[in-house]
C-alpha cells in the first residue's frame, strides 16, 4: 500500500462560504465523519477555538487540519484549510487558497448566492482552484435548493448536476462529499526530492513553543531536526518539530512535497515570521522564493486611550500582547489635547477593529475611550511629497494640499430585485458610481457600484440590512486611492478645538456632517455652569453651531445634620463620574461623545 | 437631678477623654418618625399610621441615650421628624422627660419642635409650653388648597394660622416651612404664598424648592408624567421672588434656604454649617462627635430591635481626613450668606479656602459665583442658585 504522504493520495482544500451559511458546522461534521474526533469530543466549531470566535460564531484566523479518509480501499490525507468568512480577513482567505488545489464552495439552501459567495468564488477561480458547488441545510423547511442551484448556475456558471446537497447539522451528504473530494479535486504537483519550498500561510503564538508556522510544502521534503531558512528575513532555524493538525498538534518525523502541516523552530517572536515568506533550505542551493502575498493592508484607523490616564503603559502591553497573535493589527503612540497618551490603531476593517477592543477589554480589562474610526488617505503636497494620513488631525493646510486622495472600493451587493432601486440611490447619495448589475435569479440581483470606503465603513451595512429588511448582502474590495473633494472639519468645543473629534470628510457633506456632530454633542455633554459653544468649522470658517445653555439653578434646597454625608457621598458621586470625562478648557466631555462623529445626519431608521 | 450641676459633670467626663477630641457637643438632634400619612415627595425618615411602636419608640430612646452615658448640658436641642407633634399628650410628656434628662438644656437654650399644623391643641400648647420649648417650626408648606391637596398635606390654610397664633403664645420663635415649585405652580401663585405668609409676621421662614427624590412617589408619577416638574427658569424665579419678598418684609436671607427676623435665626441649624458637632438620637438620625460621623439604621423596626437586643443602631460611620473635614466645612459654611472669615477658617480647619479649591476658585471668581468681601468670601446670588452644581467641583481637585 502505498504512503499517504504520497502526493497522489492527498487532497488540500478550502470551505469557502458567506457568513452564517454552515462552513464551521460542515468543518465539524467532516472531522466527526472522518474519525479526526469523536461525536463525543466533538463540540460546536472544532476549528474556532479562539472565545471571540466561538461566541460570535464566526472564524478569525486561518486553521489546517489534516484528515485521514479511507477511500475504495485506500487511504488519502484530506487537508482542510479553513478560512475566514468576513470581508475584513479577505487576504486570509486568498492565502488560504493559495495553499489548494480544490475549494468547496457552501451555500445556505435558503439565503443562497450572497456576496462573499461571489467574492470568494471569484478567488477561488483565480487560483485556479477545483470548485465543488455544495448547498447546505437542506433540511430546512424553507429550503429552495432548486432555485438556489439556479442561481449558482447563472452567477457563477457552476453546473446544477455538479453540486452536492448536504445538511452539515445532521451529517446528510457528508459522504458524497467526502468522495467528492477525493473524486474531482486534483492532487497536489510537486516533487518530494525538488529543493524545499514550503509557503508560509500563516502562524500563531504558543506561550510555552513561540511561533508555530504554517506550512504548505510545494516542492521538497523537511525532516524534524535539519536546519532550515525562511528565505525572506535570511534566519536559519533547527526544526524542533513538525506535524499536522488533526485537529491537535500531532508531530511527525517529516512533511513531504504537497502536505500541509506546522513548524516549531524556537522562534521567540512571531514579528519574525512572515505570511507568505518561502522556507528552504540554507546554502547555495535552496529553492528559489514562491509568489508570496500581500501584505495585509489597514484599513481602518482609530485612536484608543485609556479613560484613566494613569493606565497608559497597561495599554501599551495589552496592545503589544495582541499584537503578537495578529500581525495584521498595529499601533503607534500618539498624544492628543483632548485625550493624553494613547495609540492610533491600525486595523483590516470594522469588524477587526471591534473585536480588537472587545479582546482589549476583556483580556486586559481596561477602560478605553475610542476615537472614531476612518479610513487612510493620501495627500499630495505642493512640494511634491505624498502624505499617508491615518489620522485627521495630520491633515496639513488646504494651501499646502495638491491632491487629496481617498480609497475607493469596489463593492457587491445581493439582494432582491424589488430593493434594487432604493439601494441605488443609497449608493449615489454615498458618492457611488455604478458599474453593473448581474441577475442571479429572475428575483435576486447582484449590483456593483465604486464607492469611497469611507461611506462604506460608516453605517452601510446598517442601511443595506434595514433597506433590505435584513437579507440584502455586500461585500468590497479595495480598488485604489484616487482624489476627492475632500476637508478636515474641525469640532470646537468652548471656542477650543478638540483634536480627537476631527474628521475628514467630503466637501459638500461637511455642513450636514458638522450639523449633526454638534446636535449630537449638544445631547452628550451635560450642561455647565456656563454657556458652552459647540461649533463644526472648516479651516477659520463656522459651519454649524449649537449652544449648551447654562444651568440656572441647581440647589436642593435642605441641608441639614442628617443631609451632610449624604450629600457629600452624592457630591462625591459625581466626583467619580467626572474623573472617567475628559476636560477641554473647562468643559467636560464624556467619553463615549467622542463618537459623536459618527452620527450622520440622517433618519437610521427607514 | 438638678440641671445646674450637669455642666460640672461633663467637664468632667471629657477630662478622661482623649487630648484629640474636641469638647463634647453642645447641641443634640432627636428624631420622632411617626406620621400620619407619607406625603408623596417625603423621602425621610418615617414610619406613616404606626401609632402602636410609639411605647417600643420610647423604649429604644431611652435605651439609646442610657449608652451616651451621662448627661450632657446642651445649648440647642431640636426635635424633628417624622411629626413629633403626632405623640399624644402622654407618650409626648414621656419623650421631654427622657430627652431633657439626657440632654437638659442651658439657661439661654433653643428647644425647637416641629410641628404639624393641625396637631397643635390647646392642650399640647400647655404642654409644649411646660417643657419649655422656645421654637416652634411649623410644616406649613402652602397656603393654597391646591397646593396641599397634591401635597398630601391635611392642613388648610386656616390651620396655619391658627397654629401660629396659639404657638405666638409661648414660643419665642416661629418659624414655617414653606415649599416652591409645586407641580404645575406659576409664578403668581407663589407670590400670593408668599404673601399669605408675610401677613402672619412670622420670625422665620425655610422654604425649599420641591425636590422630587428617589423611592418617593412623587418620582415615580413624574417619572411616568402624572406630575408636572416647574421648569428651571420658572423655579429661578421663584427662588428669587422669595429672597426679595421676604427680605422686603423684614426676615433676614442667613443661609440658602432661610430667613429670620434679627434675633430668630435657629442657633441649631446655624450649628450644623458652622461644622459644629452634635449628638443624635432615634431611626435614621445622624450625629457628628470626636471628628465622627455616623448615622442609624433608617428604620424604625430595626433601630428598635437592635437597641432592644443591646446592639448598636448605628449603620455608617466616617472620620474625615483633615482635607476632606476642612472642604466640607467650607460647603457649608458657603450656605450661609454670610458667608467664611478666611482667618478664621485657616485657623479651624488649617487650610486656605484657596488651597481647597485650586483652579475653580479662579472660575467661579470669573463667573461670579463667589465674591472677597473684606476678609470673607461669600457666594454671590448666582453663587447660591447654582451652588450644588458648585460643589460637586469642590471635590474634584
Amino acid at each position: 500500500m502505498p504512503k499517504p504522504s504520497d502526493c497522489h493520495y492527498i487532497r488540500n482544500f478550502s470551505i469557502v462560504a458567506h457568513i452564517d451559511h454552515g462552513k464551521s458546522t460542515l468543518a465539524d461534521r467532516l472531522l466527526e465523519r472522518t474519525g479526526a474526533v469523536t461525536a463525543r469530543e466533538s463540540r460546536e466549531q472544532l476549528l474556532d477555538d479562539m472565545q471571540l470566535e466561538r461566541e460570535r460564531g464566526i472564524t478569525i484566523k486561518a486553521r489546517a487540519v489534516a484528515l485521514r479518509h479511507v477511500h475504495n480501499g485506500q487511504e488519502y490525507e484530506l487537508n482542510l484549510i479553513d478560512t475566514p468568512g468576513h470581508v475584513d480577513f479577505h487576504y486570509e482567505v486568498s492565502r488560504s487558497l493559495a495553499c489548494c488545489e480544490g475549494a468547496l464552495l457552501l451555500v445556505d439552501a435558503f439565503q443562497g448566492v450572497e456576496a462573499q459567495t461571489v467574492a470568494n468564488a471569484y478567488a477561488a477561480l483565480e487560483n485556479n482552484l477545483e470548485m465543488i458547488p455544495v448547498v447546505n441545510k437542506i433540511d430546512l423547511t424553507h429550503a429552495r435548493v432548486d432555485e438556489v442551484l439556479e442561481e449558482m448556475e447563472s452567477s457563477l456558471a457552476l453546473a446544477a448536476e455538479d453540486a452536492i446537497l448536504c445538511s452539515a447539522k445532521t451529517g446528510v451528504g457528508t459522504d458524497e462529499l467526502l468522495e467528492a473530494i477525493i473524486e474531482r479535486i486534483p492532487p497536489p504537483a510537486g516533487d518530494a526530492n525538488a529543493p524545499l519550498q514550503a509557503m508560509v500561510f500563516d502562524s500563531h503564538y504558543d506561550e510555552f513553543r513561540g511561533a508555530i508556522t504554517y506550512v504548505r510544502l510545494m516542492n521538497g521534503t523537511i525532516h524534524k531536526g535539519q536546519k532550515v531558512q525562511f528565505l525572506k528575513t535570511g534566519m536559519t532555524m533547527d526544526v524542533l518539530e513538525l506535524g499536522q493538525f488533526s485537529p491537535g498538534r500531532t508531530p511527525c518525523q517529516e512533511l513531504r512535497a504537497g502536505q500541509v502541516g506546522y513548524l516549531i523552530c524556537n522562534i521567540k517572536s512571531i514579528s519574525d515570521v512572515h505570511i507568505g515568506d518561502t522556507i528552504s533550505t540554507p546554502g547555495p542551493d535552496h529553492g528559489t522564493p514562491l509568489e508570496g502575498y500581500k501584505p495585509p493592508k489597514r484599513m481602518v484607523y482609530c485612536g484608543l486611550y485609556p479613560a484613566d490616564g494613569e493606565n497608559f503603559e497597561e495599554l501599551r502591553d495589552a496592545l503589544h500582547k495582541l499584537s503578537i497573535n495578529d500581525p495584521s493589527f498595529e499601533f503607534q503612540p500618539e498624544t492628543s489635547d483632548a485625550l493624553g497618551f494613547g495609540f492610533r490603531c491600525g486595523f483590516l476593517g470594522l469588524l477587526h477593529m471591534e473585536i480588537i477592543q472587545q479582546r482589549l477589554e476583556r483580556e486586559a480589562d481596561l477602560d478605553l475611550v475610542q476615537t472614531a474610526p476612518n479610513v487612510t488617505y493620501e495627500i499630495a503636497t505642493r512640494h511634491g511629497g505624498t502624505l499617508y494620513i491615518t489620522n485627521p488631525q495630520d491633515v496639513p493646510d488646504t494651501g499646502d494640499i495638491e491632491e487629496f486622495r481617498q480609497p475607493i472600493v469596489q463593492t457587491s451587493f445581493v439582494l432582491t430585485s424589488d430593493c434594487i432601486g432604493p439601494v441605488m440611490q443609497l449608493c449615489h447619495e454615498r458618492r457611488g458610481v455604478y458599474l453593473r448589475t448581474e441577475y442571479l435569479s429572475p428575483t435576486r440581483a447582484l449590483l456593483v457600484f465604486d464607492l469611497p470606503l469611507a461611506e462604506v465603513i460608516y453605517d452601510m451595512h446598517d442601511r443595506l440590512k434595514s433597506i433590505t429588511r435584513g437579507y440584502g448582502t455586500m461585500d468590497y474590495e479595495l480598488k485604489g486611492y484616487f482624489p476627492a473633494d475632500l476637508v478636515r472639519m474641525d469640532i470646537l468645543v468652548g471656542g477650543k478645538r478638540v483634536d480627537a473629534l476631527s474628521i475628514i470628510c467630503h466637501r459638500e457633506d461637511a455642513e450636514r456632517r458638522g450639523r449633526a456632530v454638534v446636535k449630537k454633542l449638544r445631547t452628550e455633554i451635560d450642561r455647565h455652569m456656563f454657556e458652552v459653544a459647540l461649533q463644526a468649522a472648516i479651516g477659520g470658517r463656522i459651519i454649524a453651531r449649537e449652544t449648551i445653555s447654562a444651568i440656572r439653578k441647581n440647589v436642593t434646597a435642605k441641608c441639614y445634620g442628617g443631609d451632610i454625608s449624604r450629600k457629600r457621598k452624592l457630591w462625591a458621586k459625581q466626583r467619580e463620574g467626572k474623573k472617567r470625562m475628559k476636560s477641554v478648557g473647562n468643559v467636560d466631555i464624556p467619553q463615549k461623545a467622542f463618537l459623536a462623529v459618527l452620527d450622520t445626519g440622517q433618519d437610521q431608521k427607514s | 437631678m438638678p440641671q445646674d450641676e450637669m455642666p460640672q459633670l461633663t467637664a468632667g467626663m471629657e477630662s478622661t477623654a482623649p487630648p484629640s477630641s474636641q469638647l463634647a457637643p453642645r447641641a443634640a438632634y432627636i428624631h420622632v418618625p411617626f406620621c400620619a400619612h407619607r406625603c408623596g415627595y417625603c423621602n425621610f425618615t418615617v414610619v406613616a399610621n404606626r401609632q402602636d411602636l410609639i411605647p417600643a419608640y420610647l423604649d429604644a430612646l431611652a435605651t439609646e441615650l442610657a449608652c451616651i452615658s451621662g448627661s450632657h448640658e446642651v445649648d440647642t436641642l431640636f426635635f424633628g421628624g417624622g411629626t413629633p407633634s403626632q405623640l399624644a399628650l402622654k407618650p409626648m410628656e414621656q419623650l421631654f422627660s427622657i430627652v431633657r434628662e439626657a440632654f437638659p438644656l442651658a439657661s439661654d437654650g433653643e428647644l425647637s419642635v416641629e410641628v404639624n399644623p393641625v396637631d397643635l391643641t390647646p392642650e399640647k400648647a400647655k404642654l409644649l409650653a411646660t417643657a419649655g420649648v422656645t421654637r416652634i417650626s411649623l410644616g406649613a408648606q402652602s397656603f393654597n388648597a391646591g397646593v396641599l391637596r397634591t401635597l398630601e398635606r391635611d392642613h388648610t390654610g386656616d390651620d396655619i394660622r391658627r397654629a401660629v397664633n396659639l404657638a405666638r403664645t409661648f414660643a419665642r420663635s416661629v418659624s414655617l416651612d414653606l415649599i416652591f415649585a409645586t407641580p404645575d405652580q406659576t409664578i403668581g401663585a407663589w407670590e400670593r404664598e408668599l404673601a399669605a405668609v408675610l401677613e402672619l409676621e412670622p420670625d422665620h421662614v425655610s422654604t425649599y424648592g420641591l425636590t422630587y427624590e428617589r423611592g418617593t412617589s412623587f418620582w415615580s408619577r413624574l417619572n411616568k408624567s402624572e406630575l408636572n416638574e416647574i421648569n428651571e427658569e420658572t423655579q429661578r424665579q421663584m427662588y428669587l421672588l422669595a429672597i426679595e419678598r421676604l427680605a422686603a418684609g423684614g426676615l433676614e436671607h442667613y443661609e440658602i434656604s432661610n430667613f429670620a427676623r434679627s434675633g430668630h435665626r435657629c442657633r441649631h441649624n446655624e450649628g450644623y454649617w458652622s461644622g459644629d458637632e452634635y449628638f443624635a438620637a432615634g431611626p435614621g438620625a445622624a450625629r457628628h462627635i470626636a471628628g465622627e460621623r455616623s448615622t442609624n439604621h433608617r428604620s424604625t423596626l430595626t433601630w428598635i430591635k437592635r437597641l432592644r437586643a443591646g446592639q448598636s443602631p448605628i449603620t455608617e460611620r466616617e472620620t474625615l481626613l483633615a482635607h476632606d473635614k476642612a472642604r466640607e466645612t467650607l460647603v457649608l459654611g458657603l450656605r450661609r450668606i454670610e458667608g467664611i472669615d478666611q482667618r478664621e477658617f485657616q485657623r479651624k480647619t488649617g487650610f486656605t479656602a484657596s488651597e481647597l479649591l485650586g483652579n475653580s476658585l479662579n472660575q467661579w471668581l470669573r463667573l461670579r459665583l463667589v465674591v472677597f468681601d473684606g476678609g470673607r468670601i461669600r457666594l454671590t446670588r448666582n453663587g447660591m442658585l447654582l451652588s450644588d452644581q458648585m460643589w460637586s467641583e469642590v471635590l474634584r481637585i
